[in-house]
């Protein structure tokens, strides 16, 4: 008993469901099924609810009413008749007889649904067998009606004796009787369909509730974490750069001449110092994009440039694993629009993609960064399908970093961007590396507005686009 | 529970519940079939055509109590009616929902479990929702009026008469064996079901004294009522274990 409910109360619905019949019943449906009996049997019948709704009223005047209702006397008389059935209860039995003063009568008879009363069926005025002629009731009742008339008239009525009455009856609440049933079991039907849909959203709601809760905790612990992380780089790198400054201050023999060997050490420190800084730098640059206070000096700006700088300064790390790094037809190059970008980040860019390209190219193996002009409808990725419609063309520059390298399998393309995360991630792995390089370089381009995608380099190798807007008119 | 002064009626909510294909539906039939008209409704049965109990299935009974004498005016009055509608819920693990919502405002529950003994996973599962989804309406299985059915006694490879006796035994609920597409134990499970909840509601809120009957006279009526001739004390005999028998107070 009393269950919590959601809205609305199944048992509500079930057990205390009232059925009116205005509810399940189309009246003018309820009119032809009366009318098909009074077409058969000429007795008028009309359908009230419990509520006192007239539902169906298949009625054809008779003669002698009309007749009747020209008379003051008969039309009084006849309206105190007709309001009188229709308020008449249809007692204990379900089923009375209400007589009219012109001889003729009524049935009142009480249409039951589930045990309950939900209306009532009104049949006639008909004319019971047993009257033979005019009764002093109807002559009586006003002094224009005349015997003769008012006789051949009432003999016009339809006739019928009691148990056709009662038949009829029967016929209509079967009939009355299946309408509701087919009526209430869809009404059943489609509100347990409304609630358990309400139950079923209701459960999905709840679901949706916990993921978000989750989701905010985890959101939470990962902020926390890039805290930690710019907190920890921070104070690491303060340390450091003494290291560097002592170390550079010793080779440079401010503390008096080294020994070689001596110097062959401390230069050691001072490059692999240079190293752990980059590290941490990266792992600063890494946080401060996660937090989005990473700023992006925007200007006017070319690529080209950047990109000479890159392969000059790569260039003898290259060289020295044996690779061959060149410029794609720097006259293409020069072609290319200027954009809008911060030339130092963009310079980290394609510093760490190039990098990347060597780090996991053999020996005699080549990178070359290529550039290009691009429209916006030659995309080809299906989510950009329709970009003509919705936006506006626009041009971009497109940089391509193409190695000979391991390549990237096609189901990893997506994840090496993630932070942290390794192609190889084992302890043996062949190349080393923090993770965090191409996460930054993703960020980094979207941070201008651009992409980057990964395509594979025939036969072998990765290419690495990058596309970044041209700067706006 | 639902009393309603007004219009001189008390509704019950009965539920049989149970996995899917233990025979819920078909005890509604059996019942339906071994009551006569007069004092049972039509079996409303809302099913699609892939699918044999998508919704649920009910059916309804009317009891009508003794007419009440009226101390102020001659004659009587029309007694109070006990309106006692039984629901299946259907089976069928993806119907949660819809479950859930039948069992809501549920006076007792009768669950029929299937006999065969590849079915006991499945009877248990369905148990273990049954507990769950009465705990997500607030509901105590301990105070709920529950009996248990092993249907379909008929069939080979059931758990034998014995090791039923021996689980009944072990549990609190009064169970009952059936064989409900042959209509055996259909009445005896509802007349138990109705029996236990009769005297919780009954002990609650004095329903017989609503009626206009004593406690005791409740099962005799509706079986009379609903064209039953079997002694209500025979159909309650038939449970095996449980705390029924203990309780009855059939007179004879």
């Amino acid at each position: 008993m009393n269950a919590e409910a959601p809205n609305v109360r199944v048992e509500d619905l079930v057990l205390d469901g009232r059925i009116q019949l205005e509810d399940l019943v189309d009246r003018s449906a309820l009119d032809e099924l009366c009318k098909t009996v009074v077409s058969l049997f000429g007795i008028p019948v009309r359908v009230y609810s419990n509520e006192g709704g007239m539902l169906a009223d298949a009625a054809i005047e008779q003669e002698l009413c009309a007749y009747v209702n020209r008379t003051t006397g008969g039309r009084r008389a006849c309206e105190s008749t007709v309001a009188a059935v229709k308020a008449r209860d249809a007692g204990d039995t379900g089923d009375v007889v209400h007589p009219c003063f012109t001889g003729a009568a009524y049935r009142v008879i009480a249409l039951v649904y589930d045990g309950r009363r939900v209306g009532r069926l009104i049949i006639g005025p008909f004319l019971p067998t047993s009257v033979a002629e005019a009764p002093a009731s109807l002559l009586g009742i006003d002094p224009a009606i005349e015997r003769e008339r008012s006789q051949a008239l009432l003999l016009k009525m339809p006739r019928a004796k009691q148990e056709t009455v009662t038949r009829i009856a029967a016929h209509l609440k079967a009939s009355l009787d299946l309408i509701l049933f087919s009526g209430h079991k869809a009404f059943v039907t489609s509100q347990m369909h409304l609630l358990s849909v309400r139950e079923s959203y209701r459960q999905l709601e709840d679901k949706t509730a916990r993921l978000q809760e989750a989701f905010d905790k985890l959101k939470e612990l990962d902020r926390l974490k890039s805290n930690f992380l710019a907190t920890v780089s921070h104070e690491l790198r303060t340390p450091l750069t003494s290291i560097i400054g002592y170390s550079e201050m010793l080779t440079e023999g401010l503390a008096g001449e080294l020994k070689p060997e001596q110097l062959d050490f401390v230069k050691t420190i001072h490059s692999k110092g240079g190293h752990l800084l980059s590290l941490i730098m990266s792992l600063l640059d890494m946080s401060k994009l996660e937090n989005g206070t990473m700023r992006i000096a925007m200007q006017s700006m070319r690529i080209e440039p950047v990109l000479a700088e890159v392969v000059s300064t790569l260039t003898p790390t290259a060289r020295k694993k044996g690779i061959k790094l060149q410029l794609d037809q720097p006259a293409g190059l020069a072609g290319l629009a200027e954009l809008r970008g911060d030339p130092e980040r963009l310079r980290q860019v394609f510093l760490n993609l190039v990098e990347n390209a060597i780090k996991f190219t053999p020996a005699q193996g080549t990178v070359t960064l290529g550039g290009a002009m691009i429209e916006d409808s030659d995309l080809d990725d299906e989510a950009e399908a329709g970009l003509s419609l919705v936006a506006p063309t626009r041009a971009f520059v497109q940089v391509r970093v193409a190695d000979t390298g391991i390549g990237i399998p096609a189901r990893e393309r997506d994840r090496v961007f993630d932070a942290f995360y390794q192609v190889d991630s084992s302890s043996t792995r062949e190349y080393g590396g923090t993770g965090l390089g191409l996460s930054i370089v993703k960020r980094l381009v979207e941070g201008h507005g651009g992409s980057i995608r990964i395509e594979s380099n025939e036969p072998r190798g990765t290419v690495f686009v990058v596309r970044l807007p041209q700067a706006g008119p | 529970m639902q009393i309603n002064f007004g219009g001189r009626e008390i509704a019950l909510k009965l539920v049989y519940y149970g996995p899917a294909l233990s025979g819920k539906t078909t005890n509604l039939r059996s019942l339906h079939q071994l009551t006569t008209e007069g004092s049972r409704g039509r079996l409303m049965t809302l099913e699609t055509k892939d699918d044999r109990t998508l919704f649920f299935d009910m059916l309804p009974l009317a009891l009508r109590g003794p007419p009440i004498e009226r101390g102020d005016r001659p004659g009587q009055a029309p007694g109070m009616t006990l309106r006692i509608k039984i629901f299946t819920v259907p089976g069928q693990v993806l119907h949660s929902s819809t479950r859930k919502l039948v069992l809501q405002g549920a006076d007792g529950v009768a669950f029929v479990a299937d006999s065969q003994i590849s079915e006991t996973e499945h009877n248990a599962a369905s148990f273990f929702d049954l507990r769950q989804n009465l705990k997500d309406l607030s509901l105590s299985l301990k105070e709920m009026p529950l009996v248990i059915q092993f249907n379909k006694r008929d069939l080979d490879r059931v758990r034998s008469d014995e090791e039923l006796g021996a689980l009944a035994r072990r549990g609190r609920e009064p169970v009952f064996r059936a064989s409900a597409v042959n209509g055996h134990g259909v009445l005896e499970t509802f007349f138990g079901l109705m029996h236990l909840t009769w005297c919780k509601l009954d002990g609650e809120h004095q329903l017989g004294k609503m009626l206009g009957i004593a406690s005791n006279e409740l099962l005799p009526m509706a079986a009379r009522q609903l064209g039953i001739t079997t002694e209500v004390s025979k159909l309650l005999s038939s449970c095996v274990g449980g705390k029924l028998d203990r309780t009855v107070q059939v007179p004879s």
